[in-house]
């Protein structure tokens, strides 16, 4: 972001300079002084006209555009510091002076400080519709992480960004964070008009297409780069996700190969082979591959938890364990790979050894949000009594978990169900409504929204969302009905042609 | 998986196979014994006790399937009278009820009024009507009843009901899976024929649901297909297993129940208009707790909280548990299969199931049978057994149940590949015994021999405006401080039908009272009515002599 900040800081200093040169200036003042200083600012010559400006504040020490004027020859001269207290001056003598504070807020933006938020929003409500303010704010609000305000910001400063790059992906990444894959992607698309040979652009493009759902678009916006003779291996990555979305299993899982053969160091392909090969069920098919990056990389703690996950779904449950406490002892910093030993105890039917690994972790970790949802999630299938210590400690789990990590589906999935045993409908169904704002097509959110809805009297709303979660199980079973019209073969590793339903 | 610790406290009932000894020992031939290539050869039948010959003992009836490669010479129905000394004799051929065939369930009703029990049958292909003659026989009445179809269908749960409260049983018929040999896909072939990783029959999952059927009797003896126009047709799409009918929310008409697999089950409230209305999800029993789709295939229906209300017991897939429903008196569930303790049982496959008072003690425990449907898993998977033991949840009275195996003898220890069950007392010894269909072997018959006597009622209902079995009939019995819901059933359990007579364990108490709630409407009330008998009761009537029933 350091290029963007100096644009801006160019950008104002001239819009500075231009308007300094048409200050309304103060009857003491002589014409012949002011003529010099501007002409000494306009050809840059800040020492002159800190000479004169000094002359002219001794006359004039109430006129605060003689300040401001001083405060843009400092700036000038990269003097940052009197240029502010020169613009604090100003600001004294005319708090709503926009030159005073748009000078003020240029030297706390380029310092990267919060400092400068206040003073936008000042000049905001001034000039509400000043781009440049708007593009500031933005910039500001999205390095902390406000993605929901710098948005509003990045819309309202309109084309200013349209030849900064780096702005351009920032404002992206904010409408990325909001799940608003369609305006990401017309952003994205700005970013790579910008640059169309450049492949880091494509392939960011292409990402944000899959995520907005329209791999057919990732694989047009890739062609260019699997046309040539070596694409590389994010490329190809990319291409096996969006042949796999649009149900080219065979595609897929050809450009994965391929990607594996390139580059067979890199953990992720694995990760994605194990993924497809999950999702068509040909778990040995993928354990097989896994096994080759096991080979090649045998101290990479996801390929054991992967692997892990295949022998879960083929019920080799001691396999199972055995690979996810070696992924948890190559690296104890992954919370996942003990969640994994717990669900892997629940998929066999042994909840309480699930909870055991679960709060054996705990105890190292006693704020991992997935450790403490498995933790309220075992409690509760294990069936504890509303009141009993068991019950308050799964309550208790759950909702730190939703503290911890808001977007939790699951987690409050937990907590709703919860609230439903202990007879608290009305928080079982606020619960459930946020679950559904995190995700729309949470069927047991939904389904518990309408438990509690009936129980809380509230039926007028009832209608809607069994429709709605009808409508949901009927578009869940057609995808279910897609992914499994492929399945991988063993030894391999190609796809079978689709087979009929 | 440890079990959690047992409460300590004795059970009174203890359960040993004596079915050969009894003359069960023809097997019931289901398909492959090793391996099974189509899911028609996988689901099995039910059994059911009915009095034919109301002699006041329990008769027999078990289904059957048959083989892919032919129909072996054990392959049929086969009919038991009961000898009234622990024993039974085939008497299918003289019975008329010899038929080969791909069955799946039992319903028994007395459609004709005339005071017989009749059978329907559901099958692969054609279901069949049997009218009981009265004389011993049966007659197979399908077409002129008005119920052949114009296409093979897999019929499976079926319930006699007088949703139209007319005096007269109507039909309903689930039915499973739209199947044909030619379209069915094999094992392997696609992703819905592999579990865990080893190819398997196919199905139910990508494969075209079936539809449903209701049949309002006439009153001539034939039947008229209503689907349609009672608003059967256009619920959910779902692979419907067995089926119970009975007033769950307590307004004087009967409900109809479905469990599905893999789908929600279906719940069809009576309008009192000669329609229903579907409302499963929003009442609590479609779906689990978390909202997703179980594998139903069980049910049994009673009071196991003492409330007065009838409670929903679902049976499902191995690694889900079994499904407990709370009913509050409206016909609204709740699911409290976590809070009860029976979420700790997820190995089996479940099937027939009961809510039933298995000690006498006043409360009703719960019973299912347990069996692979797939052979072939076991070996590779040993922890997927196709023999499995039954469970008992015996009921601790404070709303949780406690898992029992051998300590409730050894007919309940033994592993079998069970499917349907029915409870009766066949030796009329005043406590429950099971019949329980195995597939590919002998069924078994589980002798209750009570260890310590507790005290008992058993109700026997007769319809006079109501239909002349009084199903849909529901019946409070107050004892003590406790109260009981229970309700005269066509079909429940696996496919299968209980004995009529209503069992109520009493523990200690002696008298009770009765409140009966006729089909029609018609509300009676019964007053300090001693244990330990069969009580008759006839609509309007009052209490009349009980029939053929062994005093001990």
């Amino acid at each position: 972001m350091r290029r963007t900040a100096k644009d801006y800081q160019l950008r104002r200093v001239c819009v500075i300079l231009t308007l300094a040169l048409v200050l309304p200036w103060s009857r003491a003042q002589s014409a012949d002084q002011v003529a010099s200083i501007s002409s000494a600012l306009h050809e840059r010559d800040f020492a002159k006209a800190l000479e004169l400006l000094r002359a002219a504040l001794n006359n004039s020490p109430d006129n605060p555009q003689l300040w401001i004027m001083q405060g843009f020859a400092h700036l000038g001269k990269g003097e940052k510091k009197e240029a502010q207290t020169s613009f604090e001056h100003a600001l004294k003598l005319s708090p709503d002076n926009v030159q005073a504070l748009q000078g003020k807020a240029q030297i706390e933006f380029d310092a990267g400080s919060t400092a400068a938020i206040p003073l936008l929003q000042r000049l905001l409500r001034l000039q509400p519709n000043d781009p440049t303010s708007h593009g500031m704010l933005a910039v500001l609000e999205y390095r902390r992480g406000n993605c929901p305000v710098a948005t509003v910001h990045f819309e309202k400063a309109g084309a200013l960004f349209d030849s900064q790059i780096e702005a351009l992906h920032a404002y992206a990444t904010c409408l990325v964070r909001r799940r608003k894959f369609e305006k990401a992607t017309a952003v994205f698309q700005r970013a790579l008009a910008l640059n169309p040979d450049d492949q880091r652009e494509r392939q960011l493009l292409a990402s944000i297409l899959l995520m907005a759902q329209k791999p057919q678009d990732a694989l047009a916006t890739l062609q260019p780069l699997l046309q040539g003779d070596t694409p590389d291996v994010q490329t190809l990555e990319l291409a096996s996700t969006a042949y796999e979305d649009i149900h080219d299993t065979e595609r897929a899982v050809s450009r994965l190969r391929q990607a594996i053969l390139l580059d067979p160091q890199k953990v992720n392909l694995y990760l994605d082979f194990a993924n497809i090969s999950s999702v068509h069920q040909s778990f040995q098919v993928g354990i097989n591959v896994v096994n080759d990056g096991i080979g090649l990389l045998p101290k990479a703690a996801p390929l054991y938890f992967a692997r892990g996950v295949l022998y879960v779904q083929l019920a080799e449950y001691e396999k199972a364990q055995a690979d996810f406490e070696r992924a948890y002892d190559l690296d104890p910093s992954q919370s996942l790979t003990a969640a994994a030993q717990g669900m892997a105890a629940v998929q066999a039917n042994d909840p309480d050894r699930a909870l055991q690994t679960v709060q054996a972790k705990l105890t190292r970790k006693p704020n991992d949000p997935i450790l403490l949802y498995l933790q309220a999630d075992v409690i509760s299938q294990k069936g504890a009594d509303p009141g009993t210590p068991d019950f308050q400690l799964a309550m208790r789990s759950a909702k730190k978990v939703v503290l911890l990590q808001p977007t939790l589906g699951a987690a409050r999935g937990v907590l709703a169900k919860l609230y439903l045993q202990a007879g608290q409908n009305k928080e079982a169904a606020a619960e459930s409504r946020k679950a559904l704002a995190s995700d729309p097509k949470d069927q047991a959110a939904l389904y518990h929204l309408i438990q509690a809805l009936r129980k809380t009297g509230g039926k007028e709303e009832i209608p809607e969302l069994l429709k709605r979660l009808a409508a949901l199980r009927q578009e869940a079973t057609k995808e279910e009905r897609e992914r499994y019209r492929y399945r991988l073969v063993e030894g391999d590793a190609q796809a079978n042609p689709p087979t009929a339903q | 998986m440890d079990r959690p610790a047992l409460s300590g406290r004795p059970f009174n009932a203890h359960f040993t196979d004596v079915a050969a000894a009894a003359g069960l020992k023809a097997p019931v031939i289901y398909g492959g014994v090793d391996a099974k290539k189509y899911i028609l050869e996988s689901t099995g039948c039910g059994c059911a006790f009915l009095d034919y010959d109301n002699d006041g003992w329990m008769d027999m009836f078990i289904l059957s399937g048959t083989r892919l490669s032919g129909d072996p010479p054990e392959a049929t129905n086969r009919f038991y009278k009961n000898n009234r000394d622990g024993t039974f004799t085939d008497v299918t051929e003289k019975a008329g009820l010899k038929a080969v065939g791909w069955a799946s369930g039992v319903c028994i009703g007395d459609y004709n009024n005339d005071g017989f029990e009749d059978i329907f049958c559901t099958y692969f292909g054609q279901n069949r009507l049997y009218r009981n003659n009265g004389d011993g026989t049966f007659t197979d009445v399908t077409k002129t009843a008005g119920l052949l179809n114009e296409q093979p269908r897999w019929g499976a749960g079926c319930t006699f009901l007088d949703y139209n409260r007319d005096g007269h049983l109507d039909l309903f018929v689930s039915n499973y899976i739209r199947f044909s040999f030619e379209h069915a896909p094999v094992p392997g072939e696609n992703i819905n024929c592999n579990w865990k990783g080893i190819p398997v029959e196919c199905g139910p999952r990508g494969l075209p649901t079936g539809r449903h059927s209701l049949y309002r009797n006439n009153g001539d003896g034939t039947f008229t297909e209503v689907s349609q126009t009672a608003g059967i047709t256009g619920s959910t799409e779902s692979y419907g297993m067995t089926v119970v009918a009975a007033d769950f929310d307590e307004d004087g008409w009967p409900d109809i129940y479905v469990a599905c697999d893999s789908t929600p089950s279906l719940l069809f409230i009576n309008n009192h208009d000669g329609t229903f209305r579907e409302e499963a999800v929003v009442r609590g029993v479609a779906l689990s707790d978390d909202g997703a789709e179980q594998a139903g295939m069980g049910l049994g229906v009673g009071d196991y909280d003492l409330d007065g209300h009838l409670d929903l017991f679902k049976t499902h897939f191995a690694d889900d548990s079994n499904g407990l429903y709370r009913n509050d008196g409206k016909g609204n569930f709740d699911d409290v299969t976590r809070a009860s303790r029976l979420g700790v049982e997820t190995r089996y496959i479940c099937w027939g199931a009961g809510v039933v008072d298995l000690d006498n003690d006043g409360y009703p425990d719960l019973f299912m049978v347990t069996g692979n449907v797939y052979p072939e898993v076991e070996r590779k998977l040993p922890q997927y057994a196709n023999k499995t033991p039954r469970a008992v949840f015996r009921n601790l009275g404070n709303r949780t149940f406690e898992e029992l195996g051998a300590e409730a003898g050894p007919g309940v220890a033994e592993a079998h590949c069970s499917r349907g069950c029915a409870f009766g007392d066949f030796d009329n010894d005043g406590d429950v015994d099971i019949l329980v269909v195995n597939l590919n072997e002998a069924p078994s018959l589980l002798r209750n021999d009570m260890k310590v006597k507790q005290n008992w009622i058993k109700i026997k209902l007769e319809g006079v405006k109501s239909n002349r079995s009084a199903i849909g009939a529901r019946v409070l019995v107050r004892y003590g401080t406790k109260i009981q819901a229970q309700a005269v059933l066509s079909q429940s359990s696996f496919y299968s039908c209980n004995d009529p007579r209503l069992h109520f364990g009493l523990g200690a108490v002696s008298t009770v009272e009765i409140q009966v709630f006729w089909p029609n409407g018609l509300r009676e009330q019964f007053k300090s009515v001693p244990a330990n008998q069969l009580v008759t009761f006839r609509e309007g009537v009052g209490i009349v002599t009980s029939k053929g029933w062994a005093k001990t």
